[in-house]
């Protein structure tokens, strides 16, 4: 765990860069740092391995004051990725992944072997990289070793300073999408600079956003996008964001909270009416009237109730069972294309106990697109 | 001219002896001076390039000599070293300095600062960075100072004779002072030989010693 305590820094002594900085990174999370030019976001991440050292206030990796740490020694233990990617143009592959295991004095088989695993990992074959010069490669395969030699010492921390930004959009994607499912399987506790939010917002477990050495906002990626905290970080994120990335909008977000409902024992007379009433052909069936938690039974559109009108004809009798939901957490790619598939026009969300919780109907999905196309044209 | 040159030949092979015996001084002169150039020039170049403030006044007084007039550097030589081989060596020591200090430092300050800072953050020490990356990396345009040194240095040298220090510069006066066009092309010819092929070869040198990343 990474933590700051009231960390401050200054070049001047009069004005902060960064200002009172709290901040604690947990173990194994991937901690997005994001701001624009000159919000410290840079000072606050190269202050972990000294490379900016604080002007007062403690940082501490594990518990342990790193200003007490020999500089040499923390930044060994700390794997560093950087925009330019950096490696060593006269050495090899090889030779650049294994070059703090070489300072560490690690025998040669040792760091072949790993050396072998970092590349396999980094999905680079080593048979055919691990003699090559850095300028034989592109600049994804550049940065894939640059990952690969912040791995070498398997460090518990890594810090990321924009690895991705300088890599054509398709490239930095696949990079972005790997380092995902590296961490899927390392859990590393990884600090990551970028400027770029729909990088922090797929990355990210918490993303801070930093302004003036300040931390606005540190929140999971989808509360920074749902409930941005004041007016900075609503116009950081972009208000189209939500719509550019709809694997963050949940059933829940999108469906009608109280839909029109029917209980088991109404006539379909009462059916009638309530469709009426409501202008909807769609009923949902449920087991306990009024407003308690309800479960759905069925549903009821006009094709079951043709020709059954008659009063004692009660809805458990013919409601149809056939019907799909959905859980409140399901996001809206995955909700247009149970809706597309299935040919739906309704879809009921419940909860994790099968409570009914509401219902995306196509005008509810109508409704969104119409505003997210309004943000859109005033933003 | 049009009667020395039937006879340059025989002139040449009958002094042949004397002309390859002042090649070899003239190679010492410039190797002994190249060589005190480089055990100077390089520490010094390093420093300079790890305290820049130091930077611009050694660059400045080895930039001075560089600007004297070899003639004149001679001349002002010879009252305080007097004549001879040592105080020829000196100046031409002096000559050599300022192309390896100056290459050098260029060729450490100029490795891309990605590279420095990526070291730094991995947790390399100053002089790991300096010996495993910086060095490494500028050696083919230190190396280049040496050529620039070197080859300069084989043309100054043939004014060296005049403080008594010997060399082809020998042939090229004496050949002027007796008006014999012969003996001046037979110190002429050799010195420009030898500062092309020393060029070539340590041109080749360079190339070995640039890292095979760079190639």
């Amino acid at each position: 765990m990474i933590e700051f305590k009231k960390v401050s820094k200054s070049y001047d002594s009069q004005t902060n860069v960064i200002d009172q900085l709290d901040l604690k990174i947990n173990k194994g999370e991937l901690v997005v740092l994001i701001g624009e030019s000159g919000s410290g976001k840079t000072t606050t991440m190269k202050m972990i391995n000294r490379l900016h050292e604080p002007t007062s206030g403690t940082i501490l990796i594990d518990g342990k004051n790193i200003m007490e740490i020999n500089p040499i020694e923390l930044r060994r233990n700390i794997g560093y990725v950087i925009q330019k990617v950096g490696l060593f143009p006269h050495m090899t592959i090889g030779e650049n992944i294994e070059l703090i295991p070489t300072l560490k004095k690690w025998d040669k088989a040792k760091k072949r072997k790993r050396t072998e695993e970092l590349l396999d990992l980094v999905g680079l074959n080593p048979q055919q990289y691990i003699d090559r010069y850095p300028n034989e490669l592109s600049g994804g395969q550049q940065q894939r070793i640059g990952v690969a030699r912040a791995l070498a010492v398997d460090p518990e921390v890594i810090l990321m300073d924009e690895p991705f930004s300088a890599l054509d959009p398709i490239t930095r994607e696949q990079l972005q999408e790997e380092l995902l499912k590296l961490q899927d399987e390392l859990h590393k506790t990884i600090v990551f600079v970028t400027h770029d939010m729909d990088e922090a917002l797929k990355l990210g477990d918490k993303i801070a956003v930093m302004k003036d050495g300040k931390i606005i906002q540190y929140d999971t990626p989808e509360n920074i996008l749902k409930n941005p905290i004041n007016d900075f970080v609503e116009y950081f994120v972009g208000k189209d964001r939500l719509w550019k990335s709809p694997e963050m909008v949940y059933a829940r977000d999108i469906m009608k909270k109280q839909p029109a409902t029917i209980s088991l024992e109404r006539t379909p007379a009462k059916a009638l009416e309530i469709m009426k009433e409501k202008q909807t052909d769609y009923l949902l069936v449920v087991d306990v009237p009024g407003d308690r938690p309800k479960k759905v039974q069925g549903i009821i559109t006009p094709k079951e109730l043709k020709n059954k009108t008659t009063s004692d004809i009660k809805m458990k009798d013919i409601l149809n069972k056939s019907y799909h939901v959905v859980a409140e957490k399901t996001n809206m790619v995955q909700v247009l294309n149970i809706m597309k598939e299935n040919k739906l026009k309704n879809l009921p969300v419940v909860d994790e106990d099968g409570y009914l919780k509401g219902l995306i109907t196509q005008t509810t999905i109508l409704n969104l697109f119409a505003d997210a196309i309004s943000d859109y044209e005033e933003a | 001219m049009n009667q020395a040159r039937p006879g340059f030949i025989e002139f040449f092979m009958g002094r042949l002896d004397q002309v390859l015996s002042l090649t070899i001084q003239h190679l010492q002169l410039t190797g002994l001076a190249v060589l005190c150039a480089i055990l100077v020039g390089l520490p010094l170049g390093i420093l300079i390039a790890r305290n820049k403030r130091l930077a611009n006044p050694v660059l400045g007084i080895a930039n001075i000599f560089q600007t004297l007039p070899s003639l004149a550097l001679f001349g002002l030589i010879i009252p305080v070293m007097g004549i001879g081989e040592v105080p020829a060596i000196f100046v031409l020591f002096l000559y050599a300095l300022l192309p390896i200090i100056k290459n050098t430092y260029t060729g450490i300050i100029n490795v891309d600062s990605s590279l420095i800072e990526a070291g730094k953050g991995m947790g390399m020490t100053k002089g790991q960075i300096l010996r495993r990356v910086q060095i490494p990396l500028a050696v083919s345009v230190i190396m280049a100072g040496i050529r620039i040194a070197t080859v300069i240095n084989i043309g100054t040298a043939t004014i060296a004779s005049l403080i008594g220090a010997g060399g082809l510069g020998d042939l090229i006066f004496r050949g002027i002072s007796s008006g014999s066009n012969n003996m001046i092309l037979a110190g002429a010819i050799p010195a420009a030989l030898l500062a092309i092929i020393v060029d070539w070869i340590l041109g080749g040198v360079e190339y070995l010693v640039t890292p095979k990343g760079l190639k």
